[in-house]
């Protein structure tokens, strides 16, 4: 890998000889495309240079299809907004160089993106810092002007009042795609969905997709200096990605605090102050109803990448034997069918 | 007489995660022990459980289905409801011959609940509570306690 990464590497970089790869390292978690970090050097004519990178590399399958030109877009849309990202450097959308499609991005230095250490008592005082710049930097992502970016190049504009019926459309395709087994509390979820849709989108944002922590890169400091994993952003209603935030799933704590860290009362008032937009207690349903359902298609997908043997990543049996029935207790609390 | 399937699952879950993830150098590599650990008790528990769960929720089901045959309108789908309960009986208790029963179970009591909901009458409602609670008891067959 190294080799074959300084062969790609060399003519991308500017005056660039002798470039010597190292500290090679795979990225845990990444379930939906391999993450590896690794520091580059290289001769130029004024000097020695360096540089870490991240790089994100397709795997066969995964918990999730998607494409990676559109996630690259959404990076790229962000760089130098109010919402941080790590800078964008190279896409590849062929095999020929690394065996699959790749992109590359600078590291950032010195975060953190664990879930569990966030809740250590050293975040003790960050803590309630990084969960108000969480909802801070949702909000910039929602009232960003998308048009004429590289998100409007990529992505479709549903209009309000269609925001919902286009995501349940693509998430309803990729269960019946990926089950393995018949889902009695899943299609009961998306009927029942289908029958109480929620109020148009107040306006049509840039959702993230998978909005939460374990996405954002966080400081000791309580700054948070990027917002990764885009695989799934598209144009839609913003109330789709608080509602992903409040998933039970993410409740790391089991203290009933969003994400372990912020209640989620407290996390409406953040976004709706900084955001001008309401959070209306009808379309926050729908999309925590939603949530479950999005949830589910994704660890259906991962367990029936891999009882097809497409890819023998072991994450995807552990989400199937620890989410799939968890999704459907979720599943059932949203709905009000628990007891 | 050897050790039971879920006794040496038990041993590898603990070898995994108690002896062997620490002494893993890259965090990719303990990540990937870790998840192994957590497959084989997972899957201790599933061994044993597995003919059992399968079994009731069988039995369930058809029994949900037997009672709905008699009040769907769509006598198409009573038919399907009848003869799906008719064929629950596995002819071997293999995981996989009783799990593809249970699929077949279990698809026909989709179609039974989606047409039970626009089923008016008090015996379809009664009929839609029993099949919400065999949903939340499919839930608790598959709970594993000790993990989440």
């Amino acid at each position: 890998m190294e080799s074959l990464l300084a062969r790609y590497l060399e003519p991308c970089l500017a005056d660039c000889r002798d470039l010597k790869i190292s500290h090679l390292l795979r990225i845990p978690g990444g379930a939906s495309r391999e993450t590896w970090m690794f520091k580059a050097v290289w001769q130029t004519a004024t000097g020695r240079q360096s540089q870490e990178f991240i790089l994100r590399k397709d795997p066969p399958a995964s918990l999730l299809e998607t494409d990676r030109e559109a996630e690259y877009a959404f990076y790229s849309t962000f760089a130098g907004s109010d919402v941080p990202v790590p800078a964008m450097r190279w896409l590849e959308t062929g095999a020929e160089h690394l065996g699959s499609p790749f992109f590359i991005m600078e590291r950032i230095p010195d975060i953190e993106a664990s879930t569990r250490v966030i809740l250590e008592p050293r975040y003790d005082e960050a803590r309630p810092k990084i969960a108000r710049r969480m909802y801070e930097i949702l909000a910039a992502i929602h009232t960003f002007d998308w048009r004429d970016t590289e998100a409007a190049r990529i992505a479709a504009a549903p209009a309000p009042d269609d925001c919902w019926r286009t995501e349940l459309d693509r998430w309803e395709a990729t269960i019946d795609e990926n089950e393995l087994n018949p889902q009695p509390a899943v299609r009961a979820g998306l009927r029942w969905l289908r029958r109480n849709p929620p109020p148009p989108a107040q306006r049509v944002s840039v959702v993230h997709g998978d909005y939460r922590v374990g996405n954002i890169l966080y400081h000791t400091d309580g700054g948070i200096r990027a917002v990764v994993d885009w695989e799934m952003a598209h144009l839609g209603d913003p109330i789709e990605d608080v509602a992903w935030s409040f998933m039970a799933d993410w409740e790391w704590a089991r203290d009933g605090l969003k994400g372990g860290i912020i209640a989620g009362a407290d996390a409406i008032a953040i976004y709706e102050k900084t955001a001008g937009l309401a959070v209306d207690p009808a379309a926050l349903h729908w999309w925590s109803v939603f949530s479950n359902i999005k949830a589910q298609g994704i660890w259906l997908t991962g367990a029936k990448s891999f009882q097809e043997g497409r890819n023998q990543e072991l994450i995807m049996p552990v989400v199937a034997y620890t989410l799939i029935n968890k999704e459907d207790e979720n599943l059932l609390k949203s709905l009000g069918r628990d007891k | 007489m050897t050790p039971e399937a879920p006794k040496v699952l038990n041993g590898m879950a603990s070898a995994l995660l108690v002896k062997l993830m620490p002494e893993v150098r890259t965090p990719f590599g303990q990540s990937v022990a870790g998840m192994a650990g957590m497959l084989a008790f997972v899957l201790a528990q599933e061994s044993d459980r597995a003919v059992d769960r399968l079994h009731r929720e069988n039995e369930a089901v058809a029994a949900i289905l037997r009672d709905a045959a008699a009040i769907l309108p769509d006598e198409a789908l009573s038919d399907r409801a009848r003869e799906a309960a008719g064929t629950r009986t596995p002819p071997d208790l293999r995981v996989s011959t009783m799990q593809a029963i249970n699929d077949r179970l279990r698809a026909v009591f989709i179609e039974v609940h989606a047409a039970i909901e626009d089923t008016p009458g008090d015996d379809a409602r009664a009929l839609e509570e029993r099949i919400w609670e065999e949903i939340r008891e499919s839930t608790r067959r598959r709970h594993l306690e000790a993990l989440m």
